[in-house]
């Protein structure tokens, strides 16, 4: 025989390999690591998200790119990975969120909204009425962060739709080191300023460019002001805070 | 049966006569009256027990309250089979929504999801007087009344089912006070909202066929419901 080791197990989505794994899904964990770095932060005065925008030309125009996405004025995402899979399942966050705030009158909370979206993205494998499966696992990894009736709170889902609540969590090309640093940072009773630094500090280091206001987006989600986005000016205003 | 006419063409029985039109009634009108009263931390509900079809009675000791959590009851009056769906459909979705999102349906929850519930059903209604009680997110007590078709207002006392026009009247002038001159606005106890309601009820069974035979009532507040029942005349 002339298959390689991993032999036709890794083409179907449906198919377990003899050890028990699903290659297209591990496959598309790994997509994700060629993605952009995004960095979630929950604190107690509220949730950071820090992402890299990668400016591939001088004549792209960088505001085009978003990465950080309002879902409802209390959840917003940062995703890195197949920017396209993503607005598929943003899609899906968004339509849960209004969805029930329609039924219930209340704000979805962050945990139900990562499992509205976890239920598409294990969907991969359903064939519909006409028989068409999608034909792969989404390639996209999503941090959620939100207010809710337990505050604060911070969400990482993965192509294989586990979600997981976290305190910090990096996502992305530049994961790997950025969670180190992360675990070396966090603290309980770190402020919303000091997390927006410290989030920015690690993006910093993992980002082959260097950093500025334009190749990076910066989101805050706090009790008062729910789902902000920061401004060119207010991004600068950190970068000089950074060490 | 077809005979042989003097022109001779066939006779049938069916199309000699004018058009007859049937009906299709799916509703039953089983009567029964609702009324809630909330105060500052409680809600009180009451519903009578007689269930009735026109003339007869089925049973002088039905039910109409639903616990739908340990802070939320619903009074159902109408249309009983209706009722019966309604409830059931409301149990599940109750069980649903605690099961997806690992917490038990705040009051003000409940009633938006009747309300759409109801509407869903816009074009075959249940036929049935709701009036949801309950504790909201900060302990206050509310009242939601709804329309079959799923309208629905907040407020702090209601009166629904057959007598609920009787009643209504009632409760402005006693709860909410109105037409009154020269009086004092006290916060509502719970021992003076369930006397008004017993009240309401036994002026409800005076004129009202349809009301009558004994009340359950459901006393809510932070620390659970109290059931308390009290005896209507029964002609």
């Amino acid at each position: 025989m002339m298959f390689l080791t991993r032999s036709e197990y890794d083409r179907g989505v449906n198919t377990f390999s003899p050890e028990g794994r699903l290659f297209q899904v591990e496959y598309a964990i790994e997509a994700i690591k060629l993605g952009s770095t995004a960095i979630g932060i929950c604190t107690n005065e509220g949730v950071v998200l820090a992402v890299e925008k990668r400016i591939t030309s001088p004549l792209m125009e960088p505001t085009t790119i978003e990465k950080i996405v309002e879902v409802d004025k209390h959840i917003g995402c940062a995703v890195s990975g197949l920017m396209a899979d993503s607005r598929t399942m943003i899609d899906r966050a968004r339509v849960e969120c209004q969805n029930h705030w329609f039924v219930y009158n209340e704000n979805m909370s962050v945990e139900s909204c990562a499992q509205a979206v976890s239920n598409l993205a294990i969907q991969f494998g359903d064939s519909d009425d006409d028989g068409a499966a999608m034909s792969r696992p989404f390639g996209v990894a999503i941090l959620f962060a939100g207010i809710d009736e337990k505050g604060p709170q911070l969400y990482h889902m993965d192509p294989s739709g586990t979600f997981v609540q976290f305190d910090a969590k990096a996502i992305g090309s530049g994961s790997e080191g950025a969670q180190q640093s992360l675990q070396e940072v966090y603290h309980k009773s770190m402020t919303l300023q000091e997390a927006c630094t410290a989030a920015l500090n690690i993006l910093k280091q993992v980002m082959e460019e260097k950093l500025n206001s334009s190749n990076v987006e910066l989101m805050t989600m706090t009790p008062e002001n729910k789902f902000r986005m920061l401004n060119k000016e207010e991004v600068e205003e950190v970068i000089t805070k950074l060490s | 049966m077809s005979t042989i006419m003097s022109d001779s063409r066939p006779y049938f029985e069916d199309y000699s006569q004018k058009p007859m039109q049937r009906q299709f009634s799916p509703y039953a009108d089983n009567g029964g009256s609702i009324i809630a009263i909330s105060g500052n931390d409680f809600v009180v509900i009451g519903a009578d027990t007689r269930l009735s079809a026109g003339y007869s009675i089925y049973t002088r000791d039905q039910n109409k309250l639903f616990k739908l959590t340990d802070t939320t009851v619903l009074g159902c009056s109408g249309c009983w089979c209706d009722t019966l769906s309604l409830t059931r459909v409301l149990n599940a979705r109750m069980q649903m929504y605690e099961q997806e999102h690992n917490k038990t349906m705040s009051t003000p929850a409940c009633a938006q999801m009747l309300s759409t519930m109801l509407y869903y059903k816009r074009f075959f209604p249940y036929y049935i007087s709701n009036i949801l009680v309950g504790l909201d997110s900060e302990g206050k007590g509310c009242v939601y009344s709804y329309d079959p078709i799923g309208h629905t207002e907040r407020s702090s006392y209601r009166a629904g089912g057959s007598a609920g026009a009787l009643l209504q009247p009632l409760l402005d002038n006693q709860v909410g006070l109105k037409n009154m001159q020269n009086i004092q606005k006290e916060p509502l106890t719970i021992e003076r909202a369930v006397g008004i309601l017993k009240d309401t009820f036994i002026s409800a069974a005076e004129r009202d066929i349809y009301t009558g035979d004994s009340i359950k009532i459901n006393i809510i507040t932070k620390d659970g419901i109290k059931e308390d029942s009290f005896e209507l005349r029964k002609d």
